[in-house]
Protein backbone atom coordinates (compact mmCIF):
# COMPACT_ATOMS: atom_id res chain seq x y z
CA UNK A 1 0.00 0.00 0.00
CA UNK A 2 1.76 3.30 -1.15
CA UNK A 3 0.60 6.66 0.27
CA UNK A 4 0.13 9.46 -1.69
CA UNK A 5 3.54 11.65 -1.29
CA UNK A 6 1.71 15.20 -2.04
CA UNK A 7 -0.22 14.64 0.74
CA UNK A 8 1.55 12.49 3.38
CA UNK A 9 4.01 15.87 3.57
CA UNK A 10 2.63 17.17 7.27
CA UNK A 11 2.23 20.79 6.28
CA UNK A 12 0.35 19.64 3.04
CA UNK A 13 -1.71 17.39 4.83
CA UNK A 14 -3.08 20.08 7.14
CA UNK A 15 -3.84 22.62 4.35
CA UNK A 16 -5.73 19.85 2.33
CA UNK A 17 -7.58 18.95 6.29
CA UNK A 18 -8.45 22.68 6.90
CA UNK A 19 -9.30 23.04 2.96
CA UNK A 20 -11.84 19.96 3.35
CA UNK A 21 -14.01 21.86 6.00
CA UNK A 22 -14.70 25.31 4.00
CA UNK A 23 -15.80 26.22 0.24
CA UNK A 24 -12.67 28.18 0.51
CA UNK A 25 -10.34 29.54 2.06
CA UNK A 26 -7.46 32.54 1.44
CA UNK A 27 -3.50 32.51 1.98
CA UNK A 28 -3.74 35.00 4.91
CA UNK A 29 -6.44 32.05 6.65
CA UNK A 30 -3.61 29.29 5.88
CA UNK A 31 -0.92 31.49 7.60
CA UNK A 32 -3.12 32.63 10.59
CA UNK A 33 -3.51 28.73 11.36
CA UNK A 34 -0.75 26.96 10.20
CA UNK A 35 1.85 29.15 11.29
CA UNK A 36 4.39 28.88 8.50
CA UNK A 37 6.44 31.46 6.83
CA UNK A 38 4.77 33.48 3.51
CA UNK A 39 7.54 31.63 1.46
CA UNK A 40 6.95 28.02 2.66
CA UNK A 41 2.94 28.20 2.28
CA UNK A 42 3.47 29.17 -0.91
CA UNK A 43 5.85 26.61 -2.06
CA UNK A 44 3.17 23.76 -0.22
CA UNK A 45 0.43 25.34 -2.32
CA UNK A 46 2.21 25.30 -5.63
CA UNK A 47 3.01 21.58 -4.96
CA UNK A 48 -0.60 21.01 -4.35
CA UNK A 49 -1.70 23.20 -7.20
CA UNK A 50 0.77 21.40 -9.62
CA UNK A 51 -1.08 18.28 -8.48
CA UNK A 52 -4.74 19.43 -9.49
CA UNK A 53 -5.46 19.09 -5.52
CA UNK A 54 -6.61 23.09 -5.24
CA UNK A 55 -7.75 25.29 -7.46
CA UNK A 56 -6.93 29.02 -7.22
CA UNK A 57 -9.46 31.78 -7.21
CA UNK A 58 -8.34 35.56 -7.35
CA UNK A 59 -10.33 38.62 -7.09
CA UNK A 60 -11.04 41.69 -5.62
CA UNK A 61 -12.46 42.29 -1.94
CA UNK A 62 -13.23 45.65 -2.58
CA UNK A 63 -10.02 47.25 -3.14
CA UNK A 64 -8.22 44.84 -1.96
CA UNK A 65 -6.92 41.89 -4.53
CA UNK A 66 -7.48 38.27 -2.47
CA UNK A 67 -6.27 34.86 -3.69
CA UNK A 68 -8.42 31.93 -2.07
CA UNK A 69 -8.38 28.20 -2.48
CA UNK A 70 -10.77 25.25 -2.71
CA UNK A 71 -10.24 21.46 -2.83
CA UNK A 72 -10.79 20.21 -6.12
CA UNK A 73 -12.69 16.62 -6.60
CA UNK A 74 -9.71 14.90 -7.42
CA UNK A 75 -7.77 16.60 -4.05
CA UNK A 76 -11.34 15.61 -2.37
CA UNK A 77 -11.00 11.91 -3.25
CA UNK A 78 -7.01 11.86 -2.86
CA UNK A 79 -7.71 13.09 1.09
CA UNK A 80 -9.97 10.34 1.01
CA UNK A 81 -8.35 7.59 -0.15
CA UNK A 82 -4.90 8.72 2.31
CA UNK A 83 -7.11 8.49 5.61
CA UNK A 84 -8.34 4.95 3.66
CA UNK A 85 -4.53 3.65 3.21
CA UNK A 86 -3.67 5.48 6.62
CA UNK A 87 -6.46 3.53 9.08
CA UNK A 88 -5.76 0.21 7.07
CA UNK A 89 -1.98 0.49 8.06
CA UNK A 90 -3.12 1.26 11.23
CA UNK A 91 -5.28 -1.23 11.84
CA UNK A 92 -2.72 -3.68 10.34
CA UNK A 93 -0.36 -2.70 12.73
CA UNK A 94 -3.21 -3.39 15.57
CA UNK A 95 -3.49 -6.89 14.46
CA UNK B 1 6.52 -0.52 25.54
CA UNK B 2 8.05 2.46 23.87
CA UNK B 3 7.17 1.17 20.65
CA UNK B 4 3.29 0.49 21.68
CA UNK B 5 3.67 4.06 23.32
CA UNK B 6 4.82 5.28 20.12
CA UNK B 7 1.82 4.18 18.27
CA UNK B 8 -0.31 4.53 20.73
CA UNK B 9 0.85 8.92 20.63
CA UNK B 10 0.70 8.39 16.71
CA UNK B 11 -2.78 7.04 16.81
CA UNK B 12 -3.81 10.08 19.04
CA UNK B 13 -1.97 12.38 16.44
CA UNK B 14 -4.26 10.98 13.58
CA UNK B 15 -7.06 11.35 15.13
CA UNK B 16 -6.60 14.83 16.07
CA UNK B 17 -5.97 15.61 12.55
CA UNK B 18 -9.22 14.66 11.22
CA UNK B 19 -10.86 16.96 13.63
CA UNK B 20 -9.43 19.75 12.02
CA UNK B 21 -12.50 20.06 8.97
CA UNK B 22 -14.69 20.38 11.92
CA UNK B 23 -13.20 22.84 14.08
CA UNK B 24 -12.76 25.22 10.39
CA UNK B 25 -16.11 24.78 10.12
CA UNK B 26 -17.24 25.43 13.01
CA UNK B 27 -15.02 28.77 13.50
CA UNK B 28 -16.56 29.94 9.95
CA UNK B 29 -19.73 29.35 10.94
CA UNK B 30 -19.81 31.45 13.79
CA UNK B 31 -17.53 34.95 12.20
CA UNK B 32 -20.11 36.53 13.49
CA UNK B 33 -18.94 40.23 14.37
CA UNK B 34 -19.83 41.36 10.54
CA UNK B 35 -23.62 41.13 11.41
CA UNK B 36 -22.82 42.42 14.64
CA UNK B 37 -21.08 45.93 13.70
CA UNK B 38 -24.18 45.70 10.54
CA UNK B 39 -26.65 46.02 13.75
CA UNK B 40 -24.84 48.43 15.95
CA UNK B 41 -24.23 50.78 12.60
CA UNK B 42 -27.72 50.30 11.32
CA UNK B 43 -29.56 50.94 15.16
CA UNK B 44 -26.74 54.28 15.50
CA UNK B 45 -28.10 55.72 11.84
CA UNK B 46 -31.84 54.94 12.73
CA UNK B 47 -31.09 56.80 16.59
CA UNK B 48 -29.20 59.53 14.58
CA UNK B 49 -32.00 59.97 11.71
CA UNK B 50 -35.04 59.20 13.23
CA UNK B 51 -34.15 61.53 16.81
CA UNK B 52 -32.97 64.32 14.67
CA UNK B 53 -36.44 64.17 12.60
CA UNK B 54 -38.49 63.50 15.65
CA UNK B 55 -36.83 66.96 17.09
CA UNK B 56 -37.81 68.77 14.29
CA UNK B 57 -41.18 67.18 13.53
CA UNK B 58 -41.40 68.77 17.84
CA UNK B 59 -39.98 71.92 17.42
CA UNK B 60 -42.09 72.70 13.94
CA UNK B 61 -45.67 71.53 15.33
CA UNK B 62 -45.00 72.73 18.38
CA UNK B 63 -43.93 76.43 16.74
CA UNK B 64 -47.43 76.14 15.11
CA UNK B 65 -49.45 75.19 17.79
CA UNK B 66 -48.17 78.06 19.83
CA UNK B 67 -49.05 80.49 17.19
CA UNK B 68 -45.25 81.06 16.42
CA UNK B 69 -45.25 81.00 12.84
CA UNK B 70 -41.68 81.82 12.50
CA UNK B 71 -40.42 78.90 14.83
CA UNK B 72 -43.34 76.97 12.79
CA UNK B 73 -42.07 77.44 9.42
CA UNK B 74 -37.95 77.64 10.21
CA UNK B 75 -38.72 73.73 11.76
CA UNK B 76 -40.61 72.88 8.57
CA UNK B 77 -38.09 74.10 6.59
CA UNK B 78 -35.13 72.27 8.48
CA UNK B 79 -36.94 69.13 8.72
CA UNK B 80 -37.69 69.50 4.72
CA UNK B 81 -34.16 69.89 4.29
CA UNK B 82 -32.95 66.87 6.69
CA UNK B 83 -35.28 65.32 4.80
CA UNK B 84 -33.88 65.83 0.95
CA UNK B 85 -30.63 65.49 2.44
CA UNK B 86 -31.13 61.77 4.27
CA UNK B 87 -32.99 60.83 0.42
CA UNK B 88 -30.06 62.18 -0.88
CA UNK B 89 -27.37 60.10 0.92
CA UNK B 90 -29.94 57.27 1.34
CA UNK B 91 -29.82 56.61 -3.19
CA UNK B 92 -26.00 57.34 -3.35
CA UNK B 93 -25.62 54.53 -0.67
CA UNK B 94 -27.54 52.15 -2.57
CA UNK B 95 -25.74 53.45 -6.06
CA UNK B 96 -22.91 52.15 -4.45
CA UNK B 97 -23.72 49.45 -2.29
CA UNK B 98 -26.94 48.26 -3.65
CA UNK B 99 -28.24 45.67 -6.67
CA UNK B 100 -25.26 44.24 -7.85
CA UNK B 101 -22.84 45.74 -5.15
CA UNK B 102 -25.24 43.71 -2.57
CA UNK B 103 -23.06 41.81 0.37
CA UNK B 104 -19.71 44.83 -0.82
CA UNK B 105 -20.31 46.72 2.82
CA UNK B 106 -20.80 43.50 4.08
CA UNK B 107 -17.03 42.58 2.85
CA UNK B 108 -15.42 45.84 3.60
CA UNK B 109 -16.21 45.39 7.07
CA UNK B 110 -15.84 41.49 7.42
CA UNK B 111 -11.88 42.94 5.69
CA UNK B 112 -11.74 45.25 7.94
CA UNK B 113 -12.26 43.02 11.28
CA UNK B 114 -11.05 40.14 9.88
CA UNK B 115 -8.36 41.09 7.77
CA UNK B 116 -5.37 39.96 9.51
CA UNK B 117 -6.58 36.73 10.37
CA UNK B 118 -7.85 35.68 6.43
CA UNK B 119 -10.45 34.59 5.26
CA UNK B 120 -12.34 30.94 5.75
CA UNK B 121 -16.01 30.64 4.36
CA UNK B 122 -18.75 28.21 3.81
CA UNK B 123 -21.34 28.00 1.13
CA UNK B 124 -24.96 29.68 1.41
CA UNK B 125 -27.21 26.83 0.57
CA UNK B 126 -28.48 26.93 -3.27
CA UNK B 127 -31.42 29.68 -2.96
CA UNK B 128 -34.27 28.96 -5.57
CA UNK B 129 -36.10 32.29 -7.10
CA UNK B 130 -39.35 30.86 -5.31
CA UNK B 131 -36.98 30.60 -1.66
CA UNK B 132 -36.29 33.97 -2.22
CA UNK B 133 -39.83 35.22 -3.14
CA UNK B 134 -41.28 33.28 -0.12
CA UNK B 135 -38.22 34.97 2.12
CA UNK B 136 -39.57 38.50 0.67
CA UNK B 137 -43.19 37.45 1.59
CA UNK B 138 -42.21 36.66 5.37
CA UNK B 139 -40.47 39.84 5.64
CA UNK B 140 -42.78 41.89 4.48
CA UNK B 141 -45.52 39.71 6.44
CA UNK B 142 -43.68 40.44 9.45
CA UNK B 143 -43.15 44.01 9.23
CA UNK B 144 -47.55 44.25 9.02
CA UNK B 145 -47.55 42.13 11.65
CA UNK B 146 -45.22 44.18 13.79
CA UNK B 147 -46.80 47.60 12.76
CA UNK B 148 -50.54 45.70 13.22
CA UNK B 149 -49.69 44.72 16.98
CA UNK B 150 -47.82 48.23 17.71
CA UNK B 151 -50.99 49.79 16.59
CA UNK B 152 -53.16 47.90 18.45
CA UNK B 153 -51.04 48.39 21.46
CA UNK B 154 -51.10 52.16 20.89
CA UNK B 155 -55.05 52.05 20.38
CA UNK B 156 -55.57 50.17 23.48
CA UNK B 157 -56.98 46.58 21.94
CA UNK B 158 -54.01 44.78 24.00
CA UNK B 159 -52.12 45.32 26.67
CA UNK B 160 -48.07 46.83 25.73
CA UNK B 161 -46.63 43.52 28.11
CA UNK B 162 -48.14 41.30 25.62
CA UNK B 163 -46.41 42.87 22.35
CA UNK B 164 -43.10 40.79 23.03
CA UNK B 165 -44.78 37.41 23.17
CA UNK B 166 -47.36 38.05 20.30
CA UNK B 167 -43.99 39.53 17.98
CA UNK B 168 -42.18 36.21 19.29
CA UNK B 169 -45.27 34.43 17.82
CA UNK B 170 -44.00 35.16 14.39
CA UNK B 171 -40.32 35.87 14.65
CA UNK B 172 -39.63 33.18 16.39
CA UNK B 173 -40.80 30.45 13.37
CA UNK B 174 -39.52 33.17 10.71
CA UNK B 175 -35.96 33.29 11.90
CA UNK B 176 -36.13 29.11 12.33
CA UNK B 177 -37.05 28.90 8.89
CA UNK B 178 -34.99 31.44 7.68
CA UNK B 179 -32.00 29.72 9.76
CA UNK B 180 -32.84 26.11 8.40
CA UNK B 181 -33.60 27.49 4.13
CA UNK B 182 -32.00 30.07 3.78
CA UNK B 183 -28.70 30.59 6.43
CA UNK B 184 -27.72 26.86 7.38
CA UNK B 185 -24.82 25.81 6.61
CA UNK B 186 -22.58 29.24 5.83
CA UNK B 187 -23.92 30.16 9.43
CA UNK B 188 -23.68 27.56 13.02
CA UNK B 189 -26.57 26.64 14.67
CA UNK B 190 -25.53 29.29 17.64
CA UNK B 191 -27.56 32.06 16.21
CA UNK B 192 -30.45 30.21 16.82
CA UNK B 193 -30.19 30.92 20.36
CA UNK B 194 -31.45 34.21 19.63
CA UNK B 195 -35.29 32.95 18.93
CA UNK B 196 -34.81 30.38 21.74
CA UNK B 197 -34.39 33.42 23.97
CA UNK B 198 -36.76 35.33 22.35
CA UNK B 199 -39.38 32.62 23.01
CA UNK B 200 -38.45 32.19 26.67
CA UNK B 201 -38.97 35.72 27.31
CA UNK B 202 -42.08 35.66 25.85
CA UNK B 203 -42.66 32.44 27.93
CA UNK B 204 -41.93 34.16 30.90
CA UNK B 205 -44.11 37.12 30.36
CA UNK B 206 -46.95 34.87 29.82
CA UNK B 207 -46.49 33.02 33.35
CA UNK B 208 -46.22 36.20 35.05
CA UNK B 209 -42.93 37.28 35.32
CA UNK B 210 -42.39 41.10 35.34
CA UNK B 211 -40.09 41.23 31.97
CA UNK B 212 -41.31 44.33 29.91
CA UNK B 213 -41.34 47.75 30.46
CA UNK B 214 -43.90 50.35 31.43
CA UNK B 215 -44.15 54.10 30.74
CA UNK B 216 -42.51 55.61 28.25
CA UNK B 217 -40.73 53.05 27.44
CA UNK B 218 -43.40 50.58 26.82
CA UNK B 219 -43.03 51.10 22.94
CA UNK B 220 -39.47 49.18 23.32
CA UNK B 221 -40.98 46.19 24.67
CA UNK B 222 -40.69 44.40 21.02
CA UNK B 223 -37.49 45.61 20.23
CA UNK B 224 -35.26 46.02 22.73
CA UNK B 225 -35.47 42.35 23.44
CA UNK B 226 -35.03 41.64 19.49
CA UNK B 227 -32.04 43.41 19.49
CA UNK B 228 -30.81 42.60 22.85
CA UNK B 229 -30.48 38.66 22.42
CA UNK B 230 -29.39 39.08 18.65
CA UNK B 231 -26.32 40.75 19.81
CA UNK B 232 -26.03 38.14 23.13
CA UNK B 233 -26.29 35.51 20.41
CA UNK B 234 -23.85 36.35 17.91
CA UNK B 235 -21.53 37.84 20.58
CA UNK B 236 -21.75 34.39 21.96
CA UNK B 237 -20.72 32.71 18.47
CA UNK B 238 -18.00 35.40 18.10
CA UNK B 239 -16.54 33.83 21.07
CA UNK B 240 -17.00 30.64 20.13
CA UNK B 241 -15.19 31.23 16.71
CA UNK B 242 -12.09 32.66 18.79
CA UNK B 243 -12.16 29.52 20.64
CA UNK B 244 -12.63 26.92 17.56
CA UNK B 245 -9.44 28.89 16.38
CA UNK B 246 -7.51 28.30 19.14
CA UNK B 247 -8.37 24.96 19.13
CA UNK B 248 -7.73 25.08 15.07
CA UNK B 249 -4.18 26.43 15.69
CA UNK B 250 -3.31 23.73 18.54
CA UNK B 251 -4.65 20.89 15.63
CA UNK B 252 -2.44 22.35 12.96
CA UNK B 253 0.83 23.53 14.28
CA UNK B 254 4.03 22.16 13.16
CA UNK B 255 6.85 21.45 14.70
CA UNK B 256 11.11 21.12 13.87
CA UNK B 257 11.59 19.41 10.03
CA UNK B 258 7.55 19.48 9.92
CA UNK B 259 7.67 23.24 9.08
CA UNK B 260 10.05 23.39 6.38
CA UNK B 261 9.76 20.09 4.78
CA UNK B 262 8.55 20.71 1.38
Amino acid sequence: MEFDKIIHEPARLRIMMILAGLEQADFNFLLTTLSLTRGNLSRHIEKLESAAYLKVKKSFKGKIPNTSYQLTQKGTKALAQYWENLDAVRQLGQS
Amino acid sequence: MNSKQNNKSQDQNTEKLKEIPKWTRKYAQNRMLTPIVLMVMLMLFSMLFGGGMAFLLVLAVAGFLKGNIVLGCVGTAILVVGLAVIVKYYIAFLKKYGGKNRGLIDQIIEQRIYGKEGTASIPLPKITKKMRGLDYLVGAALLVYMLGVNHLCMVGYIAFKYQQPLMALFFVPCFVFEYYYLLRPKVGPIVLLWPILYAIHAILILAGVPLFFTGYMRFWNMFIPLVGYFLLAYMIGHLYSRYALKKLKGLTHLEGDAVNGV
